[in-house]
């Protein structure tokens, strides 16, 4: 009797011995500093609720952050806009030609943010391509299309795109064609077939990628502080500002803690739903 | 309206593709900034590329922090994936989203904690302190793609080993890990791309000393946009198509062999 039992209480210490190196770790390098961050924006300078208050009611700020929430949502538009097309053309073409384009968004996926802005920077620069073709049709005075909200919103949408295609392609070519084809039959076309078939069909990949790319949006540093335009910045490159040029860490923490909070509202939301470890998987 | 959204398909695809397809030729130019169309072909970026120790020594610091970081990041991923994959207990449900944080946090804000607490620590600025920021990144794509694996995994091997004899030790090293070695092989690859691309945590705290390959390129592009970095982009760009491209070439020419033989 005490053998069963000492059997299984060291089964239940197993887990915890495999799991301890990890936990202590996350511990230490994840949750502290996370808890730093909580901290400084209530600390620096001084012990004060003065950061949150120039972060929520200050008018430079809410003007970045509803840029911020605006931005992001129209970025997540046009990704669903783009990526919609897109997943359709896969799942109707040939398996070689799906295939193909399959192999293009995964290589777009996988290529650096980085390298893809810089790509960005390259085909919308003075010297680039689209100028010269401008001034091959014969517009000798294009206008400027780097550094404004233009560029950075286009490159955002770029590299997100794969997100949301891979999202709804997964649960596109998954939609049995005998469905369409009876739908067909019985009258329904283009419109009414994208209504009626479609869409509900596809509504989970949509929710999945719309997350994806509004959540990542919300963050994204690189890209709009690369090509935006220095005027209409967004909330990560403001709190980078705050750190790089004003060593002001209060309130760059108390900025991180308001993005946290938001992206954490939306997640939470999402996993209630769906279940977290699907918006990744 | 089908037929307009293939045609938008289309579209969609030349505005996937143009942004990677335009830097290669950039890279082959001659001309002192960039241009287009280039007003010659030659290598010059790359022989300045490979000569230049700026750039080779953020290139290398990547590749030494990457690795690293995968190392670790395996180390304390593999076990803990088997607990919480094959193992009942109270709380698991807890610590399976706790996996999943740091890929839930922004890198910004992370970026402002690490920066001021590995400060404290005197570690900003350092290899280790990009490593230990690193992994913690990676943890949570080492955890979907071993648990993605292990929950697939058919444990009747394992018994049918000990059924005949095989001591549990036995069994983990000749059934269960070859198994899952290609389940290994990719998220020990997830890994080690997640820190070899991470640039906002890098461009804080990985300063002069420890600058990573994207943080140089990134205070590059910011300041001259250097046609260097088109060299780079194009290096990298061959890197993903060989990955990706590559394992399905090995395995079709693997293929072949035996009806050649056969032949």
């Amino acid at each position: 009797m005490t053998g069963l039992s000492n059997m299984t209480e060291r089964k239940n210490l197993w887990p915890w011995l495999l799991l301890t190196p990890l936990a202590v770790f996350l511990v230490v390098f994840f949750v502290v500093p996370l808890i730093d961050v909580a901290v400084m924006s209530f600390t620096e300078p001084r012990l004060t609720f003065a950061n949150y208050e120039r972060a929520l009611t200050g008018t430079l700020y809410q003007k970045v952050f509803i840029n911020t929430f605006l931005t992001a949502g129209f970025v997540t538009l046009c990704c669903l806009l783009v990526g919609y097309p897109l997943a359709y053309l896969m799942s109707v073409s040939s398996q070689r030609t799906a295939m193909l384009i399959l192999l293009l968004v995964t290589m777009s996926f996988w290529t650096s943010f980085l390298v893809r802005t810089y790509a960005w920077m390259v085909l919308l620069g003075t010297n680039g391509p689209l100028v010269w073709l401008f001034q091959a049709v014969g517009i000798t005075n294009p206008p400027q299309l780097l550094f404004t909200r233009f560029s950075s919103t286009l490159a955002m949408v770029h590299i997100l795109a794969p997100y949301m295609i891979m999202n709804i392609y997964s649960v596109m070519r998954k939609i049995d064609p005998v469905l369409v084809r009876s739908a067909e039959s019985l009258g329904a076309r283009g419109g009414s077939l994208l209504r009626h078939v479609y869409l509900p069909l596809t509504a989970p990949g949509i929710a999945n990628g719309c997350v994806l790319v509004f959540v990542i949006c919300l963050g994204f540093y690189v890209t709009p502080v690369l090509l935006g335009s220095p005027r209409e910045q967004m909330i990560a490159g403001l709190i980078g500002t705050q750190l790089d040029e004003f060593l002001a860490f209060g309130m760059g923490s108390a900025l991180a803690m308001v993005l946290l909070v938001f992206t954490m509202v939306i997640l939470t939301i999402y996993h209630r739903h769906f279940g977290l470890d699907k918006l990744w998987g | 309206m089908t037929r307009f959204m293939k045609w938008l398909g289309v579209v969609v695809v030349i505005f996937i593709a143009a942004p990677l397809v335009i830097v290669v030729p950039m890279s082959f130019s001659t001309a002192r900034s960039l241009q287009f169309p280039p007003p010659g072909y030659g290598l010059g970026y790359y022989q300045a590329y490979f000569s230049d120790p700026s750039w080779l020594i953020p290139t290398w610091n990547s590749i030494i922090i990457a690795t690293a970081t995968t190392v670790l990041t395996m180390l304390l991923v593999v076990p803990a994936t088997f607990a919480l994959v094959r193992h009942q207990f109270r709380g698991r449900s807890i610590a399976d989203l706790m996996m999943l944080m740091p890929l839930a946090v922004p890198s910004i804000v992370m970026a402002v904690g690490y920066y001021s607490y590995f400060g404290a620590m005197g570690i900003v600025h350092t290899h280790i302190g990009v490593v230990l920021a690193h992994t913690a990144l990676a943890v949570p794509i080492a955890f979907l793609v071993l648990s993605a694996n292990l929950k697939g995994f058919d444990r009747t091997l394992e018994r049918a080993a000990m059924s005949l004899g095989a001591s549990p030790t036995k069994t983990f090293i000749h059934v269960t890990l070859p198994i899952l070695r290609p389940g290994l092989i990719i998220s020990a690859l997830f890994a080690f791309i997640h820190s070899f691309d991470e640039t906002v945590v890098s461009i804080f705290i990985s300063g002069r000393n420890a600058e990573t390959l994207p943080r140089k390129m990134f205070d590059s592009i910011r300041q001259e946009a250097d046609p260097v970095i088109a060299v780079i982009s194009t290096l990298l760009f061959a890197l993903v198509l060989l990955g990706l491209v590559g394992p399905r070439l090995v395995a079709a020419l693997r293929n072949r062999r035996p009806r050649v033989q056969a032949a």
